[in-house]
């Protein structure tokens, strides 16, 4: 017999990149807040929803009556809160959620389920690199174990967990490429709210737009990808931003996402950074040194 | 107080970086030594490349070098590998001397934390079964260095 499925919207994040809580933010047209949307999406497929929060963390805006679960295990950052709740209801099979993902959409959620077995984690691949997306995922009551286990050896990223354990690994089609993408930073937002959805069609240029020649430079994944380090490009986009929003629409390439950081003329750069001819671009996939 | 941040090919002489921050007048001399895993993820590593944006990767370090360094009132270096190395090589080194072994502890930690978030290298693994992957930096962490789950 199939497990009830709860559904646990992860709220308990500080998020100190972006400054404000990201679960109380306003990022879809129809003017509910993120909680408020992923609360809804959650309730559409699960017998019971909750909404995990840390100790002492004030109810984002929008999240009516939900049942609250606070982090009752020492071990911090998302596993807390998955943890709580598979403590709470050890028997159902739980499909997690975060509240930073705003591109996630029923059509990703019935995916999800569909692919679902009695495996103890249910996730899609990630674009980039292939190893399991856990704050999207269905948490079966298997994984309570699996999950106790790694805790109380301090291994904390569930990410981690579910590639060292095997996860059942579901790909996302082409057209929702992006549905995974999350917001962490005031840039990654400004990204969304002036470019729309990623993967959206990219505005037309107005009229014959005189194009500025820059060089862009490649590095990690983005490299292979291109199968180049470097290259020429003519563009009629005004600023760095809107460059990233051009490459990313016109060329799909996967792994031109929130997560990467721009740099002009060897030097960080914020979205709206004018565009010069001879400039010196470069995308940035997230870093991994040390 | 002293700054110094390198990206350098493999393999790292860090003889010099020792000699340069340590002082008489510093008691306190920590160091961090980031290797090589020989696995991640459950897989076993054999060999591991890393590159770096060069000339922003040393100017952010250096920046981050300066910051700690002033806010500790420590001396401190660091010099992060590039090229292809193997498990148990060294990948970065850290280093921070202080009067009192307090701030070099709190030093070089916040050193290695904010190099690894904030200055363009990136790893790629080569595994027993001959795949490869470039890595993520990962954000579930959520320890006290990196409390931003959503």
């Amino acid at each position: 017999m199939k497990p009830p499925l709860r559904g646990l919207l992860l709220a308990g994040g500080r998020s100190t990149r972006m400054g404000r809580d990201k679960a109380s933010m306003i990022l879809r047209g129809n003017g509910q807040t993120q909680a408020a949307n992923a609360l809804r999406l959650l309730e559409g497929s699960c017998a019971g929803v909750f909404l995990s929060l840390r100790e002492g963390q004030e109810k984002p805006e929008g999240c009516g009556s939900v049942e609250i679960l606070r982090d009752a295990v020492s071990c911090g950052g998302p596993l807390a809160g998955i943890l709580t709740a598979m403590r709470h209801d050890p028997e159902a099979a739980w499909l997690v959620l975060a509240c930073d993902l705003p591109f996630v959409d029923a059509e990703v959620v019935s995916l999800l389920l569909a692919g679902r077995d009695d495996a103890p984690f249910t996730a899609f691949a990630s674009a980039v690199d292939g190893l399991p997306e856990p704050l999207c995922a269905v948490y079966g009551p298997a994984a309570l174990p699996i999950l106790e286990e790694h805790a109380a050896r301090g291994h904390v990223c569930p990410r981690h967990i579910m590639a060292e354990e095997g996860a059942r690994l579901l790909q996302l089609p082409a057209a929702a490429r992006h549905a995974l993408e999350n917001i962490n930073t005031p840039r990654d937002l400004e990204m969304m709210t002036r470019f729309g959805d990623p993967g959206a069609a990219p505005p037309e240029p107005a009229g014959k737009t005189p194009g500025r020649e820059v060089r862009l430079g490649w590095f990690g994944f983005l490299a292979e990808q291109r199968g180049r380090r470097e290259e020429m490009l003519v563009t009629p986009a005004g600023t760095v931003g809107e460059l990233f929003a051009e490459l990313a629409a016109r060329e799909g390439t996967g792994g031109l996402t929130s997560g990467v950081r721009f740099a002009v003329n060897d030097e960080f750069a914020s979205p709206d950074h004018p565009l010069k001819a001879g400039d010196k671009v470069v995308f940035m996939p997230p870093f991994s040194g040390g | 107080m002293n700054v110094d941040f390198s990206i350098s090919q493999h393999p790292l002489d860090i003889t010099p970086l020792r000699e340069a921050i340590a002082s008489p007048d510093c008691g306190g001399f920590v160091h961090f030594e980031g290797r090589v895993r020989n696995h991640h993820a459950g897989r076993a590593v054999t060999a591991l490349r890393y590159e770096a944006y060069r000339e922003l990767a040393e100017k952010e370090g250096a920046r981050i070098v300066a910051e700690i360094s002033r806010k500790h009132g420590v001396r401190a270096a660091a010099v992060h590998a590039v090229g292809d190395l193997r498990p148990g090589d060294l990948a970065v080194w850290v280093g921070a001397a202080a009067a009192h072994r307090e701030a070099a502890f709190a030093a070089c930690r916040e050193l290695i934390d904010a190099i690894k978030e904030r200055v363009p290298v990136w790893k790629h693994e080569t595994y027993a079964d001959g795949k490869t992957s470039w890595i993520a930096g990962c954000d579930h962490a959520g320890t006290a260095g990196n409390p931003d789950h959503p």
